[in-house]
């Protein structure tokens, strides 16, 4: 009778108790055991203008590797910095600064803590090889360059020969499956140095990457890959104009009053350039121009990097033109935005010709310049109040490197017909406010 | 005195938690649970108050009448389509309850008077605070306790008509995570809390076909319950607050119009059968606005689109009288949601319901009865998205609600 009453117990307590189900993760076949990233510093986990361990913990492929240990655990091996301070420079952190016009603001600053870099820069490729593969700073050019890990400190931890190509320490892998975002840096160095090139040296990462030598590069990444078989999928170029580096600081951006607009006016007379109150477009060194500057187009953009006191103290962009390293005309944008379409159909010729699915990071990003809502909250390129770039304004947060990742899964899931799950983003950090 | 314990015991009881429709709690008598919710057309006991006030002049004496509800509620949610992710709100007891004393003054006379305090509306949400969807929702609560006065009048021996001055008072309380987050990583939050208070009306007339059969129709107005000095309260990181100053807030949330038609038949001496149909007016709650007094660039009044729809349910409802003590009851039902597709919110994750009642009351002496009576509620599982917030799942409640209560009748 008592077990009667027990077992009537329970039975309520379970009809009580919401029973659903949802189907099966499908990995369709997919095998992820040694699953290889290979990129750049967005696959390295880079972030606030450095490389530390919890951006590496929380790259997109570790993320990735979260996803896919669901079916069967893997041991994804990364090649983890010992500290969070930054290598080989502090990363970037928000604080309270005060400006040179006196004004405090949050803003960001170098890390100021202990560096920490006991080991950082030690050759750990004994511990290899390691399934993250992103190397800050790499090109799809530098594969085929031998000694490159001579040149990047990046290279140099984790390259078992420091005199081999890049793609030849590749070889050293055998994926089972991979992820490829190559192509950023081919275009990058040249915007975010103003688009001035480097006229002395053609393999300058100041210039954009030669075509021919691109697709070169590229190719031979994913022969290598793809040499015993692994599935995987490639990402494209994120057209970088879009990105807060480029779109923070705004052209027009020199706000004047009645009488700052009346004295610039009695200082640029004659050369065709007026002030008026309110919102003016700055001015900029451009050498082409009979004056040797110009006022900026509204649709020209100015770098993150521009010294912030020179432009609030010392005239930048009123009484002195902003030196045009610091600016990208719209002929330099024109420049990188065919580069950027150049490479990315090659790209796609590649993923066709390999039969790999395509991830369109550049169509991707273009959707978060007008915004993503993932779970109530909402993303953008914004800088720090967008929530997916870091304080470079070029690298993820956790959170923008999460967003990548579904991207990613979304693509993979469509292409093979299968069912990984997307992952929380909100489980990752966005920016950190200080206290 | 007795007022003031009254007040008491409505302060104790928490009515919290909505099993019903969207977040109407229909359990405001126990025959009437019991079965399935019918109510308007067959009148039973002091209750009428609030299912049919037009029937409060059938009572022949004045009747005390107190019941409580235990509403224990189960939620669960699995994120689609893979289920990789899944979460059960806190399991919470709430405890709505019903007090009516009414009646005719004279046995012989017309007229009927009486006061109905009942908690018909509410719902209470508690998720981890570390959810998923700890951006939309991570606890929420709103009450309510209405008083009615009421005046009922027989007209003729068939026909009577009664009516109640609603006067709704409750709180509203929630809070959820806000995406900004400190050094550790910690998430901020808002807190919003305010009391709230309406008015409405209650209208009923109750006819008598015959021995045989009662037929019914209320009306219940929509009561519009307004926060006006709510405390908002953000935790924000301390290079922000000025962002996030602590403020007013003003809100206003509908509570929908009834109108429910009722009829009763008593087959044989010893069992009648009920149905009701209920008209519910949902419709205008379509937007959940917060109002701030004090706004900065981050800080902005909020528009959320509930797009609510209006319902129609059907339930019938079975009375067996076992013996001039015993009665037994039976019912079951079945309550359309008013939450439209793209618009399941986690703070009220609602879907279609089934749910299956039974009850009991036992006459204890000439003036006392006991009451009890149980329901089972379980919802449809839902597919759903709340597509403002972008936030996708799949989500299922069960509720068991036992309740007792009983009445007296002064004679």
């Amino acid at each position: 009778m008592k077990k009667l009453v027990f077992l009537l117990g329970l039975a309520t307590l379970s009809a009580c108790k919401p029973n659903i189900h949802t189907e099966e993760p499908f990995a369709n076949g997919l095998d992820f055991s040694n699953y290889v990233a290979v990129g750049n510093s967005l696959t390295a986990g880079y972030a606030d203008n450095s490389l530390y361990r919890s951006g590496q913990v929380n790259s997109y492929p570790a993320i990735l590797a979260k996803q896919f240990s669901i079916f069967k655990p893997i041991d994804f091996k990364q090649p983890l910095l010992p500290s969070e301070a930054g290598f080989p420079s502090p990363k970037l952190v928000l604080a309270n600064t005060t400006d040179c016009a006196g004004n405090s603001s949050l803003s960001p600053v170098p890390y100021s803590g202990p560096s920490d870099s006991t080991g950082n820069a030690l050759n750990i490729s004994a511990q290899g090889p390691f399934n993250n593969f992103g190397i800050p700073g790499i090109r799809a050019v530098d594969y085929l360059v031998p000694g490159y890990a001579l040149f990047n400190p990046y290279a140099a931890r984790i390259f078992s020969n420091p005199l081999a190509k890049p793609v030849d320490e590749l070889k050293n892998q055998n994926p089972t499956f991979f992820t490829l975002w190559l192509g950023s840096n081919d275009v990058l160095g040249y915007a975010t140095s103003g688009g001035e090139g480097n006229p002395l040296n053609s393999f300058s990462p100041d210039n954009i990457s030669d075509a021919n030598l691109f697709k070169a590069g590229y190719d031979s990444v994913l022969k290598v890959l793809t040499r015993n078989g692994a599935k995987g999928a490639i990402m494209n170029i994120p057209n970088v104009t879009s990105i807060p580096f480029f779109t923070t600081i705004p052209a027009k951006g020199l706000v004047l009053d009645t009488t700052q607009a009346a004295q610039l006016n009695v200082a640029y007379a004659g050369t065709g350039i007026t002030f008026k109150a309110g919102a003016n477009n700055f001015i900029i060194q451009d050498i082409l121009e009979p004056l040797g500057f110009r006022q900026i187009k509204n649709d020209e953009l100015i770098i993150l990097t521009t010294p912030q006191d020179s432009m609030k103290c010392a005239g930048w962009g009123s009484v002195k033109p902003i030196p045009q390293r610091y600016v990208l005309s719209r002929s330099e944008i024109g420049k990188i935005q065919s580069a950027t379409d150049d490479f990315n159909n090659f790209i796609h010729s590649e993923a066709i010709a390999y039969h790999l699915p395509l991830v369109d990071m550049n169509a991707y990003l273009r959707t978060l310049v007008t915004g993503i809502k993932f779970n109530g909250v909402d993303f953008n390129t914004q800088y720090i109040s967008g929530g997916a770039f870091s304080l470079d304004g070029v690298h993820l947060t956790p959170r923008g490197y999460a967003l990548a990742a579904n991207e990613i899964l979304r693509e993979i899931n469509a292409y093979y017909m299968s069912t990984i799950p997307p992952v929380d983003v909100n489980k990752y950090s966005g920016i950190h406010f200080p206290k | 005195m007795k007022k003031h314990a009254l007040i008491t015991i409505a302060l104790l009881l928490s009515a919290a938690m909505s099993f019903g429709a969207g977040f109407q709690i229909n359990v405001q008598g126990l025959r009437q649970i019991a079965m399935a919710g019918t109510g308007a057309g067959w009148i039973w006991d002091a209750s009428s108050i609030f299912y049919n006030p037009g029937g409060l002049a059938r009572l022949k004496n004045i009747q005390a009448y107190g019941s409580v509800q235990f509403l224990i509620v189960n939620t669960k949610y699995v994120q689609t389509p893979t289920g990789a992710y899944s979460e059960e709100a806190k399991q919470g007891i709430y405890t709505p309850f019903n007090l009516y004393i009414g009646g005719r003054l004279k046995e012989d006379g017309k007229l009927a008077l009486g006061l109905g305090i009942y908690t018909p509306f509410g719902s209470g949400m508690k998720w981890n605070d570390n959810w998923e969807g700890r951006y939309l929702i991570q606890n929420i609560q709103l009450s309510t306790i209405f008083f009615q006065p009421t005046i009922s009048y027989k007209l003729a021996d068939a026909v009577s008509i009664g009516g109640g001055f609603v006067y709704a008072t409750g709180n509203l309380k929630m809070r959820r995570a806000i995406p900004i987050q400190d050094q550790y990583g910690n998430d901020s939050y808002g807190e919003l809390k305010g009391k709230a208070s309406g008015v409405g009306f209650n209208l009923g007339v109750h006819v008598m076909a015959g021995e045989k059969v009662q037929i019914g129709v209320d009306y219940r107005s929509q009561v519009n319950m307004k926060v006006k000095h709510g405390d908002a309260t953000f935790v924000v990181p301390s290079a922000l607050t000025t962002s996030f100053p602590n403020t007013d807030f003003t809100t206003e949330v509908p509570l929908p119009q009834v109108l429910a038609f009722g009829i009763g038949v008593r087959l044989v001496k010893s069992l009648t059968i009920t149905a009701q149909v209920d008209w519910m007016g949902w419709k205008p709650y379509d937007t959940l606005r917060f109002d701030y007094e004090q706004h900065t660039p981050t800080l902005q009044d909020t528009r959320a689109a509930r797009n609510y729809r209006n319902t129609l349910a059907f339930r019938p409802g079975v009375h067996y009288k076992v013996s001039d003590k015993l009665a037994l009851m039976a019912g079951s039902g079945y309550d359309p949601t008013p939450v439209t597709d793209g618009f399941v919110s986690p703070d009220l994750p609602d879907a279609d319901r089934y749910l299956v009642t039974g009850g009991a009351t036992f006459k204890a002496t000439n003036k006392l009865t006991i009451l009890a009576a149980i329901e089972y509620g379980m919802s449809k599982k839902r597919d759903a998205q709340y597509l403002p917030d972008n936030f996708n799942g799949k989500y299922q409640t069960k509720a068991l609600i036992p309740s007792i209560g009983v009445t007296y009748d002064f004679k």
